[in-house]
């Protein structure tokens, strides 16, 4: 976070005011409570799930796939987009495509990854893999084209082999564009698992989020959202700090 | 790229420094078509001298100075450097320095200049050592831990200079390497560069398109015409050393000038 310390402290009032608003809306009964339990009975929910061993399994169950398709899907895109990006006439051929086949929203597929895996663990994962790939592919291949060709000279007049052109030319000057297309591709892969979780799962925090959504479980539901909400912040946070200190050369 | 070990078992011509161009010419293939960009160039530069190549834009020094350094190839002739012809980029026998951004900007000025050696597998203590060492010969003793973007345009030059020159090689290939500087940053890079030419007895060859620093720097000006390049005049600048700025006013170095600027102006 940057800003200086009175914009740092507006930023928490906006917070604070807006979990007071939530509180006074429900306390008041300007909102009917069943619909919008208050956010004190919310965050004592929350305290009381997470104390839960089915939930912590929940949450567990949801990283695992979340991590699984994340890690899969990195790499494998990562080095279709190098490829993409390294054969000129591969790239013109191919980059139109992947903008059209990105466009399309991922989860009308949602129904033939059920069909093909069956519900559970491969069908989550493949559908974040799903959505997530194409992202990855896309930001690596514009973050091929932000190697300086002058910087690939250097490297050849002093004898570099391809594989150290790629590890100490390549990766360090795509680095600060991969880091946040690996942050903008966990927001999609985050977003895909919990879809597949929500749609069809005997398992994870997605499935729980639907059910008690289903049972109206209003309580549980916004304690389940704000879990999710702040996971998914974290990790946010977690890559930008991981950003800013690996692009700090770029002015 | 070679093994360390071949540097020693080089013989001691193969370091000589001498450059000999013969013949050389080179087509460009632009949609089809053949572009001739240099046409039949032979000269030969002593070990130790200064040797300027100036012309007009799309004349082909850049060129020329690429395929000197291995990184282009010539479509006729031969280039030899140090006695032994050369096709691909060795920097023990050449170093290079290229325009303004050609430093690493997320490695040091230490690192940048380490960049060779690293290459190489060189210890971290060797090559500590040794970019030290260049980075106090071109006057930046104590910059090494600053990033790119935290060095001056010169002090960047400076730094692309001590990387051409931590392997030690004989001969050191310039290209515009103060174009983007202002004025008087360039004149003081200019005696800087004369000063390390002196302590180190490089054989230079070095492109721009100013006459005054082409006739300042140089023991012989190079001229070349416009595509096809080739060479339309050579001169020795028969200047005492060490230049100084008093010369620049004086009677040599204004006719010196005059005559690259004729060749230049008739092929404008």
């Amino acid at each position: 976070m940057t800003g200086t310390l009175g914009i740092k402290a507006a930023r928490v009032a906006v917070v604070l005011a807006v979990f007071a608003l939530w509180e006074a809306l429900a306390r008041t009964g300007a909102v009917n409570p069943r619909l919008l339990p208050s956010a004190s009975d919310t965050l004592a929910m929350l305290g009381e799930l997470l104390a839960r061993a089915g939930v912590r399994n929940d949450l567990l169950v949801t990283a695992s796939e979340v991590a699984t398709a994340f890690i899969v899907a990195v790499p494998i895109g990562v080095l279709i987009g190098y490829l993409i990006a390294e054969n000129r006439y591969f790239a013109e051929v191919v980059k139109p495509l992947l903008f059209f086949a990105f466009s399309i929203p991922k989860s009308i597929f949602l129904p033939m990854f059920i069909l093909v895996f069956g519900v559970g663990f491969s069908e989550k994962v493949g559908f974040g893999f799903f959505s997530t790939i194409f992202i990855v592919i896309m930001s690596t291949t514009t973050a091929v084209e932000s190697v300086k060709v002058e910087h690939l000279t250097v490297a050849r007049s002093y004898g570099a082999t391809p594989a150290q052109t790629a590890f100490r030319v390549y990766l360090p000057s795509m680095l600060p564009v991969l880091l946040e297309a690996l942050r903008i591709s966990m927001i999609f892969n985050l977003t895909g698992v919990i879809l597949a979780e929500m749609y069809a799962s005997r398992d994870g925090i997605g499935h729980q989020i639907a059910t008690w959504g289903e049972n109206f479980q209003m309580k549980q539901l916004l304690a389940g959202v704000l879990m999710i909400a702040a996971i998914a912040m974290a990790f946010n946070e977690l890559v930008r700090s991981v950003e800013t200190r690996c692009s700090h050369w770029r002015t | 790229m070679q093994p360390l070990a071949n540097v020693t078992s080089l013989k001691p011509a193969a370091r000589s420094g001498a450059v000999q161009l013969t013949g050389v010419g080179q087509v460009y293939k632009t949609s089809g078509e053949g572009v001739l960009a240099v046409s039949d160039v032979s000269f030969e530069v002593k070990p130790g001298r200064f040797v300027v190549l100036v012309g007009p834009s799309g004349c082909g020094k850049s060129s020329l100075l690429m395929m000197m350094a291995g990184l282009r190839h010539p479509t006729s002739g031969t280039i030899l450097v140090s006695g032994a012809a050369i096709h691909d980029p060795d920097p023990d026998r050449v170093g290079v320095v290229f325009q303004e951004p050609s430093l690493f900007p997320w490695l040091t000025a230490e690192e940048n200049v380490e960049f060779p050696l690293t290459l190489r597998g060189v210890a971290k203590k060797d090559r500590r050592a040794k970019a030290q060492e260049a980075l106090q010969l071109v006057g930046l003793d104590g910059f090494g831990q600053r990033h790119p973007h935290e060095l001056s345009g010169g002090m960047k030059q400076r730094v692309s200079i001590a990387r051409g020159l931590v392997q030690d090689p004989p001969v050191l290939l310039m290209d515009e390497p103060f174009a983007a500087l202002d004025e008087q940053t360039r004149m003081t890079m200019g005696d800087e560069l004369l000063r390390i030419w002196a302590a180190t007895g490089k054989t230079i060859v070095f492109v721009t398109h100013s006459l005054t620093e082409a006739v300042y720097l140089a023991d012989e000006v190079i001229v070349m015409s416009p595509r096809p390049g080739r060479i339309v005049d050579r001169l020795e600048v028969a200047l005492p050393r060490p230049r100084t700025f008093e010369m620049l006013s004086g009677d040599v170095f204004g006719s010196l000038r005059d005559r690259i600027w004729r060749h230049i102006r008739k092929s404008a």
